[in-house]
């Protein structure tokens, strides 16, 4: 009835565990593949691809048959089989010469991807420049306005941005800015096809400026790749809206009737409970005054 | 002493920090990141030359700069020697890569409990035998509970039977027990299941046990045609034997012989060739089984069947 696996022993179990659903998740994992033919360009970007995700990725270094846009059972296998939500696969060939996909799993099933191809690619090793720190987090950039406002363009962002975030924390050391990402992009070329996006990596150096914020100077680092984007996988609108929900535990609650203003002051508001306007002291006149012994006063009596 | 023309020339060297932007440019600081929707230089993105590779990276120095103005004017916490910035929480709305984890069903026990309002009682995990003088386990390895001799008196029934095993009777007493507790588990697990897919547990049982009962047939070599007819199985159409082709793989075939000759040539005892506990369990088992029957009915038992 339950085909779960079952721990045989504490090990295994703390495996297992590890890997079920949380409320607030492990960093993700990438997997690295080849298709069943790769260019050298293919190849230096996927190397490069593993060198900046470093500590949460897997590289698989044989050949694999899989066309993720044409048959997704493959990425879904791997994704199973290695606990991982990322992939990146590559591959060439004469109708699609040096592809790149990009894409993403949702509970080990195929959540959206995007097919890009390396126009060019130069390499860490072929920059000089040192690499960057393994599990670095990059500061990462996106310039032009497509990226707010294509559909394809958003889900490029956001999947790039999910691939070399690192792992997510809640302070970040001001001395370890080692490196950015940049992506860029282009102009659509004349007959309306899509640009080319230019992802750049760059090695940061801060220095003095005389006030606070240090002055960047940026040196290539590598890879920079020349990027266009060819097929498309948006994600099930179902399956976007379970990936993107929030747990109840870590959700905000909204905190009522307080708000700051720009100086960093706080204001609240408070309740004050409906006044009680029978008590309320009025102008004292004889003739609404009441007697302490209760009884009726003169003129009531007579009347 | 005039010290103007040093401060001027140590001025000169320090580059300026701001950029400046026609539109203010967006920042996500919880995943360090920075998006900048101004116009681009298309003419200098589009040639193919090192003016790009020059334009691209004033863009980007210029967006980094921004991105890390704001990290450092945010709050910071100095630990281990470096300075941190407290980043705010993420912005972006990055997909999860799991589903949200369900809370656990209610066993059948927690939901009576809390009819009943049964507050849950936290019990040591140790517990002092006196007997032994030291703190020991409530239950598991070295446990006070599955003391063999324990306690060393037992008292006899007043109608049991007096050559009873007072002790034997214990022992089956709690198997039973834990038995008892395994199958109220295995229902809590399937009643949980089951809701989980929107089916009563018993319909659930129900269509496990006919897909079980069809993967059986399969599974001798009669394809189920001998077996006893159970109450209301389900009719399976199309069941058939996998056979080797007669022709046609021979080369397969000759593998397949070869690989059984070559194990048994090597003297292979690996559970593939044969499983010697397994084995030896089995023949026990028939032994033991012989010697409890005593024969009463052992020797009727082969006449039934016959040749079929």
């Amino acid at each position: 009835m339950l085909v779960k696996p079952k721990a045989k022993n504490a090990r295994s179990k703390r495996f297992l565990v590890n890997r079920e659903p949380k409320v607030v998740e492990n960093a993700k994992t990438a997997i690295i593949v080849r298709g069943s033919s790769t260019s050298q360009v293919i190849l230096d970007t996927l190397k490069d691809l593993y060198a900046l995700r470093k500590p949460n990725a897997v590289n698989f270094t044989k050949k694999n048959e899989i066309h993720p846009f044409d048959d997704e059972t493959g990425v879904e296998f791997f994704s199973r089989k290695n606990d991982c939500s990322l992939f990146a696969v590559g591959m060439h060939s004469k109708k699609r010469p040096h592809n790149l996909i990009l894409g993403r799993t949702f509970n080990h099933q195929l959540l959206d991807m995007v097919e890009l191809g390396v126009e060019k690619c130069v390499t860490m090793k072929a920059t000089g420049a040192q690499s960057c720190a393994i599990g670095a987090r990059p500061l990462m950039v996106f310039h032009g306005e497509t990226f707010a406002q294509n559909e394809t363009m958003i889900m490029l962002k956001n999947i790039l941005l999910d691939f070399f975030r690192g792992e997510e924390a809640d302070r970040v050391s001001l001395k370890g800015l080692e490196y950015a990402i940049t992506v860029t992009a282009g102009p659509p070329g004349a007959n309306g096809e899509p640009g080319l996006v230019f992802l750049r990596t760059y090695t940061v150096e801060l220095k003095k400026s005389g006030v606070r914020q240090p002055r960047v100077e940026l040196a290539p680092m590598g890879p920079a790749l020349d990027l266009r984007i060819r097929r498309v996988r948006f994600p099930n609108d179902d399956m976007w809206k379970q990936a993107i929900r929030v747990p109840r535990e870590i959700k905000e609650t909204k905190v009522k009737n307080i708000s700051r203003d720009g100086l960093g002051d706080k204001y609240g508001r408070v309740h004050v409970g409906k006044q009680d306007i029978s008590k309320l002291q009025t102008r004292k006149v004889k003739a609404l005054r009441q007697r302490l012994d209760n009884k009726p006063s003169k003129r009531q009596k007579t009347e | 002493m005039d010290v103007s023309g040093i401060l001027e020339e140590h001025k000169s060297r320090l580059r300026p920090v701001q950029v400046d932007r026609l539109i203010p440019v967006d920042h996500d600081l919880g995943s360090l990141a920075g998006f900048d929707i101004n116009m681009l230089n298309d003419a200098a993105l589009q040639t193919d030359t090192d003016a790009r590779e020059a334009y691209l990276q004033s863009l980007s120095r210029e967006g980094t700069q921004l991105l890390v103005n704001e990290l450092f004017s945010l709050p910071t916490v100095v630990d281990d020697d470096s300075v941190y910035a407290a980043l705010p929480k993420r912005t972006t709305v990055l997909p999860r890569e799991k589903p949200v984890p369900k809370e656990k069903e209610m066993t059948r026990w927690e939901k009576f409990a809390k009819i009943k309002g049964i507050q849950k009682r936290k019990r040591g995990a140790m517990v002092f035998d006196e007997a032994q003088g030291e703190w020991r386990p409530r239950f598991g390895f070295k446990g006070v509970n599955n003391d063999g001799q324990q306690p060393w008196l037992l008292e006899v029934p007043q109608n049991a039977d007096q050559y009873q095993d007072q002790y034997q009777v214990r022992r089956e007493e709690k198997k039973e027990r834990i038995a008892k507790n395994m199958r109220r588990q295995q229902r809590n697990t399937e009643e949980s299941a089951a809701k989980d897919v929107g089916l009563s547990p018993y319909k659930m049982r129900k269509r496990d046990l006919q897909s079980a009962l069809v993967l059986s047939k399969g599974s001798t070599a009669s394809m189920g045609r001998f077996d006893a007819e159970i109450k209301g199985e389900p009719r399976v159409k199309g069941l058939r034997k996998k056979r080797s082709p007669l022709v046609g793989a021979a080369g397969a075939e000759k593998s397949k012989s070869m690989d059984i000759l070559n194990r048994v040539a090597k003297g292979d005892t690996s559970s593939t060739v044969l499983n010697v506990r397994k084995a030896q369990r089995a023949i026990n088992n028939s032994k033991r089984a012989a010697g409890s029957s005593g024969g009463r009915d052992g020797g009727n038992k082969r006449k039934g069947s016959g040749k079929r």
